[in-house]
């Protein structure tokens, strides 16, 4: 309300103030100007991952082939053929398996090497941190480059390792075409590959890990061990779980390395989820089934990054 | 013959009748607006400029091609970005692109597997145009001088021409370390009971093993299964049902299962055509059956350290015959392509008579396409390797493959049975299961797969 004794510049001010929206509306149109701004990234990420997304999802209820597309392109005539087809699909179900087995293998290894050599170049000096940097290479490698690499150790004809293990009269027979070993060679690379990222992420919580309850288990009198199982660890927990969700998300795209040095053998030894349904529809051209195929596996990373992110978010709570 | 420097020279004659042909067009009335000119013709370059897209998967013929490339952009002034990636990965990337129809191609590989369905989906241009056009494709260069052979599979049902083969490779045998043999008073196998002798007798011989042969079991096992009377389908083309759990098919799986597990490098179920064919040339691998193109680098002794031990024969035959594998591949130009004419420029000169002879003579390249090249006595000189006529085997082999028995491989739903049949001798080899197993298992598999493309069986 207007008071009658306030001079004219204030009456000015007053009807200014009247005039503006309320703080309210102030509010609104500042949402309105962000989602303005955020509107072409809205639009650039739609269209580079839900449309391709929801693309896949629409061909899963198809039988596209793409010898035959007249016929199979946009048919929904039988929607769910491919997701009952896949049940029954031997094939599917063993690759199933094997991704499981390849994921908590690869997964398991990488935490357990990270967590020894981040534990073991947790400290500061100059040559630990150039150690650190070496550590890092296989991670910045290409792939394709890291699966050939591991290609020629796993040939006996042309292997270092072989060779010299020969000499020493321990001679290895070519796990890459045993049927029992294939699956650990590739885990075996896979842990090369990614250990850093574990120990990246293991280091950087261990630097910043507070002094004071350590110190205070070492005045308590805790061992090096007692100190590492009751004070480090759980204070690592968080990010072990982060670090094994990143982990087992990458794991299920373990391609590069089975594309060039098992093709999935032998046999089906090393035939994981996405290379079957790279074979579908790169060898087959059953997109349709291809896509069905991924669906299943995209549904199982959301369910998995799910449950995991529960449990993290659970333990970032309770730290 | 093609040209070998881009400039034909005007003669006299050539003058007075292009000066006829106006004075004829004017007298008619008719202005004849000239088809743009092939790019070897006079010194115009008409495509000058234009960027073409090629890839071939990666094989002899089309690696050694890259070293003319400037010739012919020297020549025409048609830019060419080239690849070559390996066989697999060619075909998974064009069968892909192809389907789209779309234009990021402009000349490419006509993989002999793919070819029933790359052609009959529409997805190559037929070439019967360029062909009919003398100002597109003069007569010297002769489309008849291929081999009836290598260019059969590269035409639709009408047998209008889709591509042009660069080669008809053909199966055969070598033994690198063939001393050895000797030394064991054996000779080169000419049956499949004197592979296992002589490889009984000189496996593990100076360190050297005794077989090798590429993973692409679908390829290197069919000669095997043939032999020993068994096939893929039961009478392909017509009848397509699969055949993979005959007796037949069992033995051979069986066989060809126990080479490799016994006279094979460790590791060779990993061994794709390149690790092959390197083992041999290395001398670490004695005996191989496999491609005559790259076969022939064995007795370069250049690329090879056999060079002077080498030996070739046929492919072994079986209880039931000699079956050998001709598969052709050729260049033609995808129905997408929006340089189709430029196109065309390209592959008259890559698979001109010329450039075969080149090939031949600069490279020793084997595997020719074209009869006038294969009968000249430069072929023979040039195929004559360590003392042996290769030249004859290879005719010898694509004469075979004219009795129909290849009818298997260029069926549109080949390219499914062929990684069944990768995977079922991996099985085998490994012993996962047993051959009879496996066999029934790639039967089961093919019978499924071939019902999903929509064949009736």
């Amino acid at each position: 309300m207007a008071r009658m004794d306030r001079s004219p510049s204030d009456a000015a001010l007053a009807h200014r103030v009247a005039a503006c929206p309320s703080v309210d509306g102030w509010a609104a149109q500042r949402r309105r100007a962000f989602l303005l701004g955020l509107i072409p990234a809205l639009v650039v990420l739609a269209a580079i991952t839900l449309a391709p997304a929801l693309y896949l999802l629409v061909t899963s209820l198809t039988p596209l082939s793409l010898v035959r597309p007249a016929e199979t392109a946009w048919n929904f005539s039988r929607p769910w053929t491919n997701f009952v087809a896949l049940m029954a699909d031997a094939r599917f179900i063993n690759s199933l398996g094997v991704q499981v087995r390849l994921s908590v293998v690869t997964v398991s290894l990488q935490l357990l090497a990270g967590l020894a050599v981040a534990l073991m170049l947790n400290a500061r000096s100059p040559f630990l941190e150039a150690v650190r940097t070496a550590f890092l290479v296989p991670m910045v490698l290409p792939p394709i480059v890291v699966a050939i690499i591991w290609k020629v150790l796993y040939t006996p004809e042309i292997s270092p390792i072989h060779h010299l293990l020969a000499r020493v009269g321990l001679p290895v027979s070519s796990l890459i075409t045993n049927p029992r070993a294939a699956l650990w060679a590739i885990a075996l690379a896979d842990t090369w590959e990614w250990f850093p990222f574990t120990m990246i992420m293991i280091l950087a919580a261990l630097q910043m890990m507070p002094e004071e309850p350590m110190e205070a288990a070492r005045i308590d009198g805790a061992g090096p061990w007692q100190l590492f199982r009751f004070v480090v660890l759980p204070l690592l927990r968080p990010t072990l779980l982060l670090a094994t969700l990143f982990r087992l998300i990458d794991s299920i795209k373990a391609f590069p390395l089975i594309y060039v040095m098992t093709n999935g053998g032998p046999g089906m030894v090393t035939e994981v989820t996405n290379y079957y349904a790279f074979i579908q529809a790169f060898n087959f051209s059953y997109w349709g089934y291809a896509s069905a195929i991924t669906v299943i596996m995209v549904a199982g990373v959301f369910f998995l990054s799910w449950l995991i992110t529960r449990v993290v978010g659970t333990e970032v709570d309770i730290e | 013959m093609a040209q070998k420097s881009g400039k034909r020279p005007v003669t006299r004659r050539t003058f007075l009748k292009a000066g006829l042909a106006a004075v004829g067009a004017g007298a008619t009335g008719v202005v004849a607006v000239p088809r743009r000119a092939p790019a070897q013709g006079g010194s115009a370059k008409p495509y000058a400029g234009t960027i073409l897209n090629v890839s071939c998967w990666s094989a002899p013929y089309p690696k050694w091609l890259a070293d003319f490339l400037p010739e012919f952009t020297e020549r025409t002034g048609i830019k060419v970005n080239y690849e070559t990636p390996s066989f697999p990965v060619y075909n998974q990337r064009i069968d892909l692109e192809l389907s789209t129809k779309g234009s990021a191609y402009d000349v490419l590989n006509l993989t002999f597997i793919y070819t029933s369905r790359w052609i009959g989906a529409g997805w190559f241009t037929p070439l019967d145009e360029f062909l009919k056009d003398p100002n597109r494709t003069p007569p010297d260069w002769d489309p008849g001088d291929f081999l009836s052979g290598a260019i059969e599979p590269l035409k639709d049902k009408k047998g209008v021409i889709h591509g042009f083969p660069w080669i008809a490779d053909s199966f055969m045998a070598a033994a690198g370390r063939y001393d050895l043999i000797q030394k064991a008073g054996l000779k080169m196998p000419d049956t499949f009971d004197d592979i296992t002798r002589v490889l009984k007798a000189v496996h593990d011989k100076e360190g050297v093993k005794g077989f090798i042969t590429e993973n692409h079991y679908g390829w290197s096992w069919i000669p095997y299964l043939q032999g020993f009377g068994g096939n893929v389908f039961r009478n392909p083309p017509d009848d397509l049902m699969p055949v993979l759990n005959s007796p037949e098919a069992i033995e051979a799986a069986e066989y060809f299962a126990n080479l490799l597990r016994t006279y094979a490098p460790d590791g060779a179920l990993s061994y794709m055509y390149d690790q092959a064919l390197n083992t041999c040339l290395q001398g670490r691998t004695n005996y191989i059956t496999f491609n005559h193109a790259w076969l022939v680098q064995l007795g370069d002794p250049q690329k090879s350290k056999v060079a002077s031990t080498v030996a070739y024969s046929l492919a072994p035959a079986g209880p039931k015959g000699r079956f050998p594998g001709v598969a052709a591949h050729g260049f033609g130009i995808p129905a997408g392509s929006k340089k189709k004419e430029a196109a065309w420029e390209f592959i008259k000169w890559a698979m001109s008579k010329e450039m075969f002879r080149r090939m031949l003579v600069e490279k020793g390249y084997g595997s020719v396409t074209r009869r006038s090249v294969i009968e000249s006595p430069e072929f023979k000189k040039q195929m004559t390797l360590n003392g042996y006529d290769v030249a004859d085997l290879y005719v010898k082999t694509i004469e075979l493959a004219g009795k129909g028995y290849m009818k298997y491989r260029t069926v549109h739903v080949y390219p499914q049975v062929d990684k069944l049949i990768d995977k079922a001798i991996e099985l085998v080899t490994s012993r996962q299961m047993s051959a009879k197993e496996t066999m029934e298992w790639a039967q089961t598999n093919a019978i499924a797969e071939l019902k999903r493309a929509g064949v009736n069986l």
